[in-house]
């Protein structure tokens, strides 16, 4: 319990990095001068304004610096930039992101912040503008938080929370089936409540899982339901389980229950591993660790992260342990009553 | 005093509905402030960096296992019951 009061807190007041929100104009043509409006989160631009630094990045390198840089607020600023009207190559139109340095806050960047479409006249002599300057001696800010990460903002958070879900319930599902095997084994019925109290609770911790995510996935992809892969497996997966409950509920006979139960539990789990950790993996997902995207590693999850994440995970199946033990309990008394 | 076993389970049952409201109630709240967030007030919501996401997620949590484990309580408590009538 004191692991998962520590998820909670630690989970909701470390803050986040600072981060840019939103630029706007979002896009222009090449070879004006263009007020750039700049947005930011948790930023403190009134602090040290003077040696506030800003960028428009092409590629690695090739970047052009602000001309003048305002603050407002602390959360608002104008940057000015000279969008020189010749690129070093061609493309139908130029993405730009936008990088601002901060002796506080540290470096933010808001990727794809700009769109600039090409000029109708072209002066190669503004190519060399692109080398002129580099983004160098950036600063990072000290102390303790969690990434900023564009769309995710302060969901991220959400990674202790949704995450540990499944966790538990893989865990849960993968002892109710160790208990169904003992169950084959030995033919004793405590085996069998044990496995089945697993697998409610394991339910429970699925449907938890399949709700936050749905919630998450409302405010960051932009739909309940996108039918992305790891959402249909999921779902797959927990409709399994509860046709296991709904079989074990339709059998009268109590011997047959339990090894009709024991049998499905285990071709179950061994159905679950490559619906949920191999078919994601094998196509695009949205989800991070599918398709090619980095799971559990990258800024996504960092160090400060893992810190909070790791006894999350713990706690949680902890947890779920702990429930499973006590609607064991209770079922057996229940049989026994 | 001793209640009447009939009325007793009509009142367990009706507690029970109300529970069961009470959590729908919740989960439609839930969701009206996820709807609200995709579509009437996205800079705003923006602007604060979707803390309500989190809040919404961990309420979902929090909530559904009360629920989970309060539905256990009674079932206990039934049993307590039926061994005391023993």
């Amino acid at each position: 319990m004191g692991i998962l009061l520590y998820v909670f807190i630690a989970g909701w007041i470390v803050p986040l990095k600072p981060g840019i929100i939103k630029v706007s104009p979002e896009k222009t043509a090449a070879g004006e001068l263009v007020v750039l409006d700049v947005t930011g989160y948790n930023t403190s631009f009134l602090t040290d304004s003077a040696h506030l630094r800003a960028w428009l990045r092409l590629t690695g390198d090739t970047v052009i610096a602000a001309q003048h840089v305002q603050a407002w607020d602390n959360r608002n600023l104008s940057a000015s930039f000279y969008i020189p009207s010749a690129f070093p190559f061609r493309q139908e139109a130029y993405p730009l992101s936008f990088v601002l340095d901060h002796s506080k806050d540290g470096t933010s960047v808001l990727p794809n912040a700009i769109f600039i479409t090409p000029a109708a006249i072209q002066d190669t002599a503004d190519l060399k503008l692109w080398y002129q300057h580099k983004i160098e001696n950036v600063h990072t800010k000290a102390g303790i938080q969690y990434p900023f990460r564009n769309i995710l903002a302060e969901t991220i958070r959400n990674t202790y929370f949704h995450v540990p879900m499944w966790f538990s319930m893989i865990i849960l599902f993968g002892v109710s089936a160790w208990y169904s095997l003992k169950y084959y084994k030995k033919g004793d019925i405590d085996f069998d409540r044990m496995s089945v109290a697993f697998i409610k609770v394991g339910l429970v911790f699925g449907v938890l899982g399949l709700l936050t995510g749905m919630l998450w996935a409302k405010n960051t992809w932009n739909a309940y339901w996108s039918w992305d892969v790891k959402q249909n497996m999921s779902a797959i997966c927990l409709l399994i389980y509860a046709a296991l409950m709904v079989m074990r509920s339709s059998v009268e006979d109590d011997m047959q229950k339990a090894r009709l139960t024991a049998g499905y539990n285990m071709f179950a789990f061994v159905l679950v591993i490559p619906l949920l950790f191999i078919i994601p993996r094998m196509t695009d997902s949205l989800h991070p660790g599918n398709g090619g995207n980095p799971a559990l590693g990258g800024e996504d999850l960092d160090n400060t992260m893992r810190l909070v994440f790791y006894p999350a995970v713990i706690g949680f199946i902890m947890l779920g342990l702990w429930i499973s033990q006590l609607v064991y309990r209770t079922d057996k008394l229940k049989g026994i009553a | 005093m001793k209640l009447d076993k009939s009325f007793h389970i009509y009142g367990l049952f009706q507690q029970t509905m109300k529970i069961k409201s009470f959590t729908l109630l919740i989960a439609l709240m839930v969701a009206q402030t996820a709807l609200g967030q995709g579509e009437t007030a996205p800079d705003f919501i923006r602007s604060i960096g979707k803390i309500y996401v989190v809040a919404g997620v961990c309420l979902i949590i929090l909530l559904t296992l009360f629920a989970y484990m309060i539905q256990l309580d009674r079932k206990i408590s039934k049993i307590e019951k039926r061994q005391k009538n023993e």
